[in-house]
């Protein structure tokens, strides 16, 4: 090879290359890396600081007050603080809820849709439109035209079938908000798992077929297995959005006990109200490292979807 | 070799081209992007917030014609709803933001942000300007949005509270409704008419301290309770929801919903008992003396069927509450000059009659409750015959610097209490009176909590 | 690979109808509210606030709503908002996810596995834990009320989900294929284009679809921060709800009007998510 030649080899960084390969490998990845840690974790660093102030705001006050450091005062009182407790009850509750309910829903109108029949493409496009709504307009859908009590769609049924009209927000605070979430979310999860089915190979079933199984045992012990990893995938984005669930709660109950889940409650703590900024950040700051224990628990126990081989 | 090197060569330029015309188009789409935010050209813009009121509305789209074109001043409104609104200005405010050069504010909001020297003192401007005509504001307004003899907010809608009812429901049963009852008698007379198709009286239940607060706040004060005592300098001392008082108030509110008030009453606040009045739901009706604009409007189901009578007393002589939604300039406002001149027209009497021959609503839709000349308008005073003198009576009546019983902390007020921290508390509060009217928690239980939360607020 | 009408060993025609009429029921009801939104959309206000039927139907609610008053959040103004910011954020997501991904699958680097868990744990974090320090810089540097500020902020909401998408459509590529390409001595660039490209697109346009939805729907950042200037299309819905009077009819317009740019683009590609989920999503 001629100078040149092994110079161009060198540059462009072929198979076997040691020496450029490493930096090259990382370059491309580096752009994203330093965008995504300076947007999360530069707001995280500057809330540990307010964590430890009395930071409030300017309205708070009558007369200026300097802001303080106060140390751990604020997480001592976060510590203290039932309501939060009660926060993150709410959050596991409609998180879980919300999550499986649409994953199991999703699963049926897949299951449905996955043969040929007339009418099976607009049947499919009208069932994912739930989930391309803005959640605020699907969160005042539902609250004044479906749960409302005095006209709603859903009391007149009732009524109709002789039945006393129901308080759906004000009696089942949590079974409203989880309404909403699962009718936006089980298009996303059938979405999932219609690519799982359409995925799997139809050979394998007819023959199975000729060899007698029901249906039921075919899903049951074929495609339940191979459908495992979408049902992981649908259970984990899903999780992933639903637990920052938000303008469903603003729009519809507007907080309050049974509804309020953690984000709602940080919000209301600072800019939705409190306006206890210092506070809000030690609750921001506790919820993060939550998070992040959940991610790690999570990630590891759907550990199936990085079952991937490296490449060299 | 030779051939892949110079094909390598090439593909690299074509890299390096598509790379760059990648970043010319979203450096094009960046400038685009900015360049569709510089709207202030020569002429002078001004940035409003104000809450998505009907009246409000209309001001918004009589400002080009009204406004604009005489003095050159464009307006940008952004219209939120109010609890919205309350947090953006609060935020921007308080953080010396640069966003709005006017904003909408209550009478809970002025004292107290002017006190804190967030926003611009009115008083020189508005006395100075003949055209604005500072004595023509109705005092009770003027008073409730200042601090220490200066106005901080010049009032551009007001509402204070008080009873409507169907005259011909109460006749039909035989009752009579004196024009200053006592709540008892509401709610006896509430209880008898009270029938499963049409419910005897809508109170809010909807929780958020502007809604259920308000109406409970004004119960409360009339029973003699309070949210918080006063220490003699003016500052909140104990919380005071565990009162006899407080309880015996909720107790009579929730009940009086529970036995005689509207269906899902914990979701109703002004529209949904609006609703529910018009199409014959309820038979009376105790919420904002604006709301008798709309039941008397030509469209209104029940038109000229209604009476009006002063908000309910217990242990006090007046118990309406004085609300008002007024624009203040931030002080860190870009634009003062302009702010004023915009404030000062929208806020006139000149405006008011402008709104009665150019909206839809006609006479009977324009802002209320802030001047006295308004009440002598003879073309309002016959659209608004019914209602008109009571609304003015009522906003004279209320009693902003002695609600209740006993001395309260903060800044003067019926509905609310003047310190910052009620606005908090009061959300959250009431998200448990409402769960009590829903019958979904105990009194006793939403009490204690509340109180947890209103000594955690003043410590 | 759908299943056609051809009926299966074992199969009888009664339950496939069964089947069909079935998947008919559901999907109608499914959608019952989203189609009474849209009957409710053309009555007037007090028909709309009653569940009633005097007055008739029309247009009336809808060009309500996109006229613009001067000074008013037009529709005008709120959909080129929406749209640049959607756009541009999602093209620079693809800008910085497609590198990052081919850096995560092809020849990836020893601990791709905790740079993958990284980016999605940022997916964990609540947005609303960040949003005061964001908001105090944001005002510190004259950002608030710009489109600059959500696409910044949509472009981290969005990137992690695409890198990690991305990079599965990527492992998609059969490694022989790609070590071909190399020994030829073809470019990155080239092999993008040549080798990748074709058999990810699928999935890239999936991603994209994906990115778009979730921008374009995004409603909390959106309020806090652009309240004066730059609204986005959630807020000027959520601006025909008032606290006084009827606005049922009014919001339904709005909201199908809102809504309808997303939904078209959904109905037209999702064969091809479900082409791309079930590509690669997972192997």
């Amino acid at each position: 090879m001629t100078a040149a030649a092994a110079d161009v080899a060198l540059k462009k960084g072929q198979v076997g290359d040691p020496f450029s390969s490493a930096w090259r490998r990382r370059l491309p990845l580096l752009p994203a890396l330093l965008y995504m840690v300076a947007i999360t974790q530069l707001p995280f660093l500057v809330s540990i600081y307010y964590s430890l102030t009395n930071l409030k705001d300017r309205t708070q006050t009558l007369i200026p007050e300097p802001t303080k450091f106060v140390g751990i005062d604020n997480y001592r009182e976060l510590y203290s603080d039932p309501f939060f407790r009660q926060a993150i009850w709410t959050s596991v509750k409609m998180t879980v809820l919300a999550v499986l309910l649409s994953l199991v829903i999703g699963t049926l109108f897949a299951i449905l849709l996955d043969r040929k029949f007339l009418g099976q493409g607009l049947i499919r496009t009208l069932l994912i439109t739930p989930f391309l709504l803005m959640p605020v307009v699907a969160a005042l859908i539902w609250k004044q035209q479906m749960f409302s009590s005095l006209f709603g769609v859903l009391n007149k049924v009732l009524g109709f079938l002789g039945f006393n009209s129901v308080q759906f927000i004000s009696d089942h605070p949590l079974g409203s908000i989880v309404t909403v979430l699962v009718w936006q979310w089980t298009p996303f999860m059938m979405l999932i798992v219609l690519a799982g089915l359409q995925s799997q190979p139809s050979d394998i079933i007819e023959a199975a077929n000729v060899d007698g199984a029901t249906s039921f045992g075919i899903f049951r012990q074929l495609t339940l297995p191979h459908l495992r990893r979408y049902l992981e995938l649908g259970a984990l984005l899903g999780s992933i959005y639903i637990v920052q669930a938000f303008d469903a709660i603003d729009v519809m109950t507007g907080g309050g006990p049974g509804s309020t889940n953690v984000p709602y409650y940080v919000y209301q703590q600072s800019i939705g109200g409190g306006f206890r900024y210092g506070a809000a950040s030690a609750y921001a700051i506790v919820v993060v490292i939550f998070a992040i224990v959940i991610a790690t628990f999570a990630l590891r126990v759907l550990s199936s979807l990085f079952k991937d081989e490296e490449r060299a | 070799m030779q051939k892949q090197r110079v094909g390598s060569v090439r593909s690299h330029r074509i890299l390096a081209i598509g790379l760059i015309v990648a970043g010319a188009v979203v450096v094009a789409t960046f400038v685009a992007a900015a360049s569709g935010q510089s709207t202030k050209n020569t002429k002078k813009t001004i940035s409003v917030a104000i809450v998505a009121n009907p009246q409000m509305q209309d001001i918004a789209s009589l400002t080009p014609s009204l406004f604009t074109a005489k003095t050159g001043i464009k307006v940008k409104y952004t219209i939120l709803d109010e609890g919205k609104l309350r947090q953006v200005t609060t935020r921007d405010v308080g953080a010396g933001g640069k966003a709005f050069d006017a904003v909408m504010i209550g009478p809970y909001e002025a004292p107290q942000f002017g006190v804190a020297k967030l926003i611009k003192n009115l008083t020189p401007m508005a006395k100075a300007d003949k055209a604005y005509n500072y004595n023509d504001l109705i005092p009770a307004v003027r008073n409730a949005l200042s601090a220490n003899g200066k106005m901080y907010a010049s009032p551009f809608y007001g509402e204070s509270s008080f009873l409507m009812y169907r005259k011909d429901i109460l006749a039909k049963n035989n009752v009579t409704m004196p024009l200053h009852p006592t709540w008892q008698q509401v709610a006896t007379i509430a209880r008898k008419i009270n029938t499963s198709s049409m419910a005897g009286i809508c109170l809010r239940g909807k929780p958020g301290w502007g809604d259920l607060g308000a109406s409970f706040t004004t119960v409360l004060n009339t029973w003699g309770g309070t949210w918080w005592s006063a220490k003699s300098n003016g500052k909140p001392d104990k919380a005071q929801v565990d009162q006899p008082a407080f309880k015996s108030a909720l107790d009579f509110y929730a009940g009086l919903v529970q036995d005689a008030g509207e269906k899902d009453a914990a979701n109703s606040s002004f529209n949904e008992c609006l609703a529910q009045y018009q199409a014959g739901k309820v038979a009376m009706w105790y919420d904002a003396t604006v709301a008798a604009g709309l039941l008397e409007a030509a469209d209104s189901p029940v038109k000229g069927k209604n009476g009006y009578a002063f908000a309910p007393v217990n242990k006090t002589k007046a118990s309406g509450w004085l609300w008002t939604w007024a624009l203040a300039i931030p002080r860190s406002a870009p634009d003062t000059a302009s702010a004023w001149k915009y404030i000062a027209w929208a806020t006139s009497a000149q405006y008011i009659k402008a709104a009665g021959t150019h909206t839809k609503g006609g006479w009977a839709a324009i802002p209320p409750g802030t001047r006295l000349s308004t009440y002598r308008l003879p073309q309002y005073k016959a659209a608004a015959k019914a209602f008109a003198a009571t609304t003015l009576s009522a906003m004279k009546a209320a009693p902003i610097t002695n609600p209740g019983t006993t001395k309260r902390p903060g800044l003067p007020g019926v509905q609310y209490v003047g310190i910052p921290q009620f606005q908090d508390v009061g959300n959250r509060c009431t998200q448990f009176f409402s769960a009590v009217i829903a019958g979904s928690m105990k009194d006793t239980t939403a009490l204690s909590q509340c109180q947890q939360i209103a000594s955690q607020a003043i410590r | 690979m759908m299943r056609g009408t051809r009926l299966g060993v074992g199969e009888r025609r009664a339950a496939v109808v069964g089947v069909g009429v079935l998947a008919w029921v559901v999907g109608l009801l499914w959608i019952f509210p989203v189609g009474w939104t849209l009957f409710t959309s053309f009555k007037t206000e007090q028909d709309a606030a009653a569940q009633t039927l005097h007055h008739g139907l029309g247009f009336g609610r809808y060009s309500d709503v996109s006229h613009s008053t001067t000074g008013v959040l037009s529709l005008q103004t709120a959909f080129m908002n929406s749209l640049v910011v959607v756009v541009v954020s999602t093209l620079i997501v693809l800008l910085l996810a497609l590198p990052a991904a081919y850096a995560l699958a092809i020849h990836p680097i020893h601990k791709w596995r905790d740079v993958l868990f990284f980016f999605i744990s940022t997916k964990f974090l609540p947005i609303v834990a960040s949003i005061f320090p964001i908001y105090v810089y944001a005002q510190k540097w004259n950002l608030i009320g710009t489109r600059e500020v959500l696409i910044f902020l949509y472009i981290g909401i969005n990137l992690p989900l695409a890198i990690w998408m991305i990079r599965s459509f990527f492992m998609e590529v059969p490694r022989e294929l790609i070590e071909a390409a190399e020994i030829d001595g073809t470019s990155i660039f080239n092999q993008l284009r040549q080798v990748i490209m074709p058999i990810a697109a699928p999935g890239i346009a999936a991603t994209a679809l994906l990115c778009l939805i979730f921008a374009w729907n995004e409603y909390f950042y959106a309020l806090q921060l652009n309240f004066a200037n730059g609204s986005t299309m959630p807020q000027w819905v959520v601006a025909n709800v008032s606290t006084r009077g009827n606005f049922l009819a009014k919001l339904s317009a709005a909201s199908i009007i809102a809504c309808l740019p997303v939904v078209i683009a959904g109905w037209a590609a999702q064969k091809r998510m479900i082409r791309g989920l079930s590509m690669g999503a997972l192997k």
